[in-house]
């Protein structure tokens, strides 16, 4: 960055000149270039297929079938249990991932980087995985407390990486200066670098949440029925795809709730981390007598979200007996998910990429939009997601049917939110300055988001490719119904083996899946520092 | 300086888009002279499957997944399915399809090969093995065993029964017990089993463990576990033993895994040849002996020591295609508090 | 050489914030301009507007007789050839010196590139600092590499949106008279955005003080400072002395004596008499104004005294040049040299 000086005003828009003129101001008014606008919107059209799909199939009995199977008494309390799961695992990320973040990022906390890898891989562990592995060890868990233990355990790393990012971009002058006013560290933790996070914590919080709506492994595993298990219970018990759609189209609406809450917080804080960068890295604090429970909590989080399901697997394999899993199809599976996962991950990647840059740099209907469209399947479970793709793939795109290439694209509509927020983030930290300074010095627009955009936000960028490339590769109930027809990833070897109930032959799977996760899950904790 | 790890990143996403296209995983269905969609677990049926191959002399491609979610894949895929033939692991996902119109009508003489009692009403699907609900008992805790689940309610049980309330044996049994009894039967039969403090368990597997161990004295469970085990450690190894009961006891269910053919596919010769290769004596005999199952084709009896006769078997008389109203059957066990 | 015209420009976010009002503005060929005006006058929507990031509500821009925004036109910015420096400079932080300045150089060859940077580096007395990457600058290399940047591709117009804020007051002078001397050896038309009315002047051939949306006052930096079209723009171009007086003809009668005007209203007017602080002396004579000393300011090249006048409400501001004798309390007499402005 190019600020040297500290007390340079973060913003142009932000300067003094908010007065008369409106916050955000470089950007009001200024449409996205159509070499954007037209990707993000195919990017959006994209991932609103599945909207397509169920307001087919939720009214093909009428919008009174429909009504009568949203408003139904179960409906509604199976909401309320997917809220109050949801609300209990975003409360205790929260607070997980704020405060590993806090505690690695802004203190002398011994190890810190070991501690800030370890808090990424648990990324690395499938929900149903680490219900299964805290349901044998503790069958009393089962129901409520075990699909929030589980799900908590596998999702904090939503909040905990954005979370490290913006207190590594906070302004440390800002907690000085609290200090100096005579506010404790505490307080100054409360009422400045909080929200300061704020922003990021709301991103992650919220991918936490979709993702706890849209779970049915950990849930299923752990009996606690959700409103995700209704949609799938109805597959499952009526073989009915009506009930199950407009049950979806209440998921959806919900995920749109959400992200427009989000939206809320983000506006109001909006210009809190535009920042052009700190010059002067914050000194960590020190613990203190706080050290020995600060490494103890630490310890015990890497202990259930890390240690304990791979301690479970290896207690699988040793008990197993190794004959009867083969290395070659366990080395031809990881390769197969290694090249789905990657191919997921790019077309992921490269449709969020118009989608996270107008997110981050317009302001707008169209843009906001855009960035809600993203969203709009995240909440939905696969089986959803992968059914709707089923329905528009005979009919228009036979010949991709049951091939690589549609699993890819289910991939890409699942897990797009996740790349366009990384995306956004990552454009965020550049000031738009640059941008208006390469067009003055004649950039097209694309000319523009080659030369300075992308370029400065390929870390973030490569970041959210990371992310969902291990999403991908754990993904199963879209995979078991669109992958070609013989074809096996980990997670789908997984699936095969327990459904036998033969743990000892999943654990090997289990583990490739876990480890090889592990690899950019790792990078992404190492990412920035 | 850091324009390299933008060109890098750009090939990197270029490497990964055609990564898949030049890295042919999985069986190219267009080459396979029939797909099968199976509902039944790979590891239970490949090697069966592997058999068909052979017997119905084209290549086959077999994609693997729920019987549920495969029914509501081929209900969306319509006439331009996939898939020839269809393997599901229970009577319901096939009563759904055949409700639907999706199934192809058998040939007469593939069906006569099968009592009327385990295939589909419209003669569109035909079961190809069956399993008996019965109980699995503790004999040092049980000494009289009772003949009929009704006897289960009675209070000298509380805290004795181990039970798998998802496990889709269990609901088939339910939705049985309700289309033989009538809804307010089946209410106060699980009202009467909550009520006597039942141990869940995630599967049949699991509840048979906790019989084998102890800590529950009867399970409901389906046959084939405990002969799958004995087989495996020897019925001295064993400390369960099994109950099947008489009377035509809604709690004696048979259910089947069965297979019908695709209306809307262009496979329909593979596909019926390839029934009656799951009918013949080689696959019966495989479930029959790799299973544990009971074989349904007439003239083919399991060989498994001590399996008493199908025949012999006084289960009820239900429709199995009727086993597809699952839905108030989930509504029943919810409201039970069961699952 | 190129002359920028600006007509009746407009803009507003919102209905109730209209921030500019029909502005007009002409500045002449290779002249450097300075918007002068407070906080949210409405300046850097202006150079926004100018640079094609965007779009008048109404009014026209031309540049070189090109018209660049006017009803239905609108020239993207890369189509504008207008170089940008921006606060701060905002150098491409991932590409070097070298880089940066040749960012606009698309379309030439390698070797006419590599020299026009040079050429570049060299006129902000940069040379040799190509390799660098922008973070290995100190602030106001980074500011002179942002000004060859823009200039590197020649542009017709160079706008400069408040450049030397971020900078030290010592390196402001410098890297001011720097960025002036450059402007100067290439020709080029500039438009610097500022609210600080000490660099308007001193940098700037030309000054449009804008208040409101609007242009208050344009003209070179001694007609904005000696004849202010009113006591606000008075005031914010600097420090101003304003007394009550009634004009006939030539000369003004106020509570500091008769004074010659700069010119003569029609009639007998009553309005505000200005001067600037310079223009008062203190003298030890008994004729003429008195008043009291109430406060001295010592800046070291000069010193501000205010006084007290006898007959006026408001003490008056006295600029006295070398060593300051008077203290506060003390009784003075006033002097006043030069020609006021009226005021109505």
């Amino acid at each position: 960055m190019t600020a040297t000086d500290p007390v340079a005003p973060a913003d142009p828009a932000a300067g003094p000149a908010g007065a008369a003129a409106p916050a955000g101001r470089r950007r009001a008014g200024r449409r996205p270039p159509a070499a954007l606008l037209v990707p993000a919107g195919l990017a959006a059209l994209f991932a609103l297929l599945p909207l397509g799909y169920l307001a087919v199939r939720s009214l093909e009995r009428g919008p009174s079938f429909a009504w009568q199977v949203v408003a139904d008494g179960r409906t509604v309390e199976l909401l309320g249990r997917s809220v109050g799961l949801a609300a209990t695992v975003v409360a205790a990320s929260l607070v997980l991932g704020v405060s590993l973040a806090w505690l690695t990022v802004r203190s002398r906390l011994p190890g810190a980087r070991v501690w800030s890898v370890l808090m990424t891989l648990p990324l690395a562990v499938p929900s149903y995985v680490a219900a299964f592995t805290w349901l044998s060890a503790f069958p009393a868990l089962a129901g409520f407390a075990g699909a929030a233990v589980a799900l908590t355990l596998v999702s904090f790393p939503y909040v905990y990486l954005p979370v490290t990012a913006a207190l590594r971009g906070a302004d440390p002058a800002q907690e000085e200066v609290s200090r100096s006013l005579g506010h404790g560290p505490l307080r100054t933790f409360l009422a400045v670098t909080l929200p300061q996070v704020r922003p990021a914590a709301a991103g992650g919080a919220v991918l936490v949440a979709l993702y706890v709506f849209s779970d049915f492994g950990a849930v299923s595993l752990m009996r606690y029925d959700t409103f995700t298990r209704g949609i799938y219970t109805s597959y499952r018990a009526s073989f009915d795809r009506t009930p199950a759609a407009a049950l979806s189209v209440v998921l959806v609406a919900v995920t749109v709730l959400l992200v427009a809450a989000e939206a809320r917080t983000r506006g109001r804080a909006g210009h809190a981390r535009t920042g052009t960068g700190t010059a002067r890295p914050a000194v960590p604090a020190p613990l203190g007598r706080w050290r020995l429970p600060a490494l103890t909590w630490c310890t015990l989080v890497a202990a259930a979200a890390v240690v304990m399901p791979l301690a479970t697997l290896g207690y699988w394999l040793a008990v197993g007996n190794s004959a009867t899993w083969d290395p070659a199809t366990l080395a031809d599976t990881a390769g197969t998910t290694l090249g789905a996962a990657a191919a997921g991950a790019a077309l992921t990647t490269l449709l969020a990429l118009p989608v996270g840059v107008i997110a981050a740099r317009h302001r707008g209907r169209t843009a906001h939009l855009l960035e809600q469209s993203a969203y709009a399947g995240h909440a939905l479970p696969g089986i959803t997601v992968a059914l709707s793709l089923v329905f528009f793939a005979v009919r228009y795109a036979e010949p991709v049917y049951q091939e690589l290439p549609l699993l890819i694209c289910a991939y890409a509509v699942l897990f797009l939110p996740v790349a366009v927020a990384a995306t956004r983030a990552a454009v965020l930290q550049s000031p738009p300055v640059l941008e208006d300074v390469a067009r003055s010095l004649g950039r097209s627009p694309l000319g523009v988001l080659r030369e300075v955009t992308l370029p400065l936000a390929a870390p973030g960028v490569a970041a959210g490719a990371a992310l969902t490339f291990v999403l991908c590769m754990k993904e199963l109930p879209a995979t078991l119904l669109l992958r070609p027809t013989g074809m096996d990833t980990l997670a789908s070897r997984l699936w095969t083996e327990t459904g036998t109930g033969s743990f000892a032959a999943a654990a090997p799977y289990a583990a490739a899946l876990i480890l090889l996760a592990a690899i950019p899950s790792y990078l992404l904790g190492r990412h920035r520092t | 300086m850091r324009r390299p790890l933008v060109r890098r990143l750009t090939a990197l996403l270029a490497a990964a888009l055609l990564l898949p296209a030049v890295a042919g995983c999985g069986v190219d269905e267009d080459d396979a002279g029939l797909v099968i969609y199976s509902g039944r677990n790979e590891k239970l049926v490949d090697p069966l499957l592997d058999e068909l191959e052979k017997a119905v002399g084209t290549t086959i491609a077999v994609r693997y997944g729920e019987s549920a979610e495969l029914a509501a894949q081929i209900q969306e895929e319509g006439d331009r399915t996939k898939a020839g033939l269809f393997f599901s692991q229970d009577a319901g996902a096939l009563g759904a399809l055949s409700t639907r119109g999706l199934l192809q009508k058998l040939p007469q003489t593939s069906l006569d090969k099968v009592d009327p009692a385990f295939r589909g009403s419209a003669g569109d699907w035909v079961g190809t093995s069956g399993r008996v609900r019965v109980l699995a008992y503790d004999p040092g805790q049980v000494t009289r065993v009772p003949d009929s689940v009704h006897d289960l309610v009675k209070p000298e049980w509380k805290g004795r029964i181990g039970y798998a309330p998802t496990n889709a044996s269990f609901q088939a049994f339910v939705t049985g017990l309700r289309v033989m009894e009538g809804d307010d039967a089946a209410r106060a039969w699980l009202k009467g089993i909550k009520a006597n403090e039942p141990k869940a368990y995630d599967n049949n597997l699991k509840a048979m463990d906790g019989v084998d161990k102890g800590e529950v004295s009867i399970a409901l469970v389906n046959h084939y576990y405990w002969y799958e085990r004995v087989a495996e450690k020897g019925e001295d190894e064993v400390a369960s033993r099994i109950h099947f009961l008489p009377g035509g006891d809604p709690g004696a269910l048979v259910n089947v895994a069965g297979v019908g053919t695709l209306k809307g596919s262009d496979q329909l010769p593979v596909a019926r040849k390839a029934v009656d290769f799951l009918l013949s004596e080689k696959a019966q005999k495989y479930f029959a002996e790799e299973t544990k199952e009971y074989p349904l084709a007439a003239g083919v009896t399991s060989t498994v020591e001590g399996l008493p006769p199908l025949a012999s078997l006084d289960s009820p008389e239900i429709d199995l295609g009727e086993l597809e109203s699952l839905q108030e059957t989930l509504k029943m066990l919810q409201e039970a508090g069961m699952v | 050489m190129t002359d920028v015209q600006i007509a009746g420009v407009s803009k507003s976010y919102g209905p109730d914030a209209p921030v500019l009002r029909g502005l007009d503005l002409s500045v002449p060929a290779g002249t450097l301009a300075a918007l002068l005006g407070p906080s949210g006058c409405g300046k850097t929507t202006l150079l926004r507007i100018v640079a094609g990031f965007l779009h008048a509500d109404a009014g026209t821009v031309t540049v070189g007789g090109r018209t660049l925004c006017g009803p239905g036109v609108h020239v993207p910015p890369e189509a504008r050839r207008i170089g940008i420096v921006p606060q701060e400079g905002a150098l491409f932080p991932h590409l070097s010196v070298a880089r940066n300045v040749a960012f606009g150089l698309s379309g030439r060859d390698r070797a006419a590139r590599r020299a026009r940077t040079e050429e570049m580096l060299e006129l902000v007395g940069l040379g040799g600092y190509g390799d660098r990457m922008p973070h290995e600058l100190s602030g106001g290399q980074q500011q002179r590499i942002a000004l060859a940047r823009a200039l590197a591709p020649q542009p017709e117009l160079v706008l400069l949106d408040e450049p030397f804020n971020a900078l030290d007051s010592g390196l402001r002078t410098g890297v001011r008279s720097d960025v002036r001397a450059a402007l100067r050896a290439t020709g080029a038309t500039a438009l610097l955005v500022t609210h600080d009315q000490q660099e308007a002047l001193s940098t700037a051939d030309l000054v449009a003080v804008v208040r409101d949306g609007r242009v208050a006052q344009c003209g070179t930096p001694q007609e904005v400072y000696g004849r202010p079209v009113d006591p606000w723009t008075a005031r914010f171009v600097g420090d101003a002395v304003l007394v009550p007086g009634t004009a006939d003809g030539g000369t003004a009668t106020t509570p500091l004596g008769r004074l010659p005007l700069a010119a003569a209203p029609a009639g007998r007017t009553e309005g505000a008499v200005l001067l600037r602080p310079e223009q008062l002396r203190l003298a030890d004579t008994a004729a003429g104004p008195q008043g009291t000393v109430t406060d001295v300011a010592f800046y070291g090249h000069d010193a501000m005294v205010t006084v007290t006048v006898d007959g006026l409400e408001e003490p008056v501001g006295i600029r006295v040049a070398g060593p300051v004798s008077v203290r506060p309390g003390q009784r003075t007499g006033i002097l006043v040299e030069g020609e006021a402005t009226l005021h109505p």
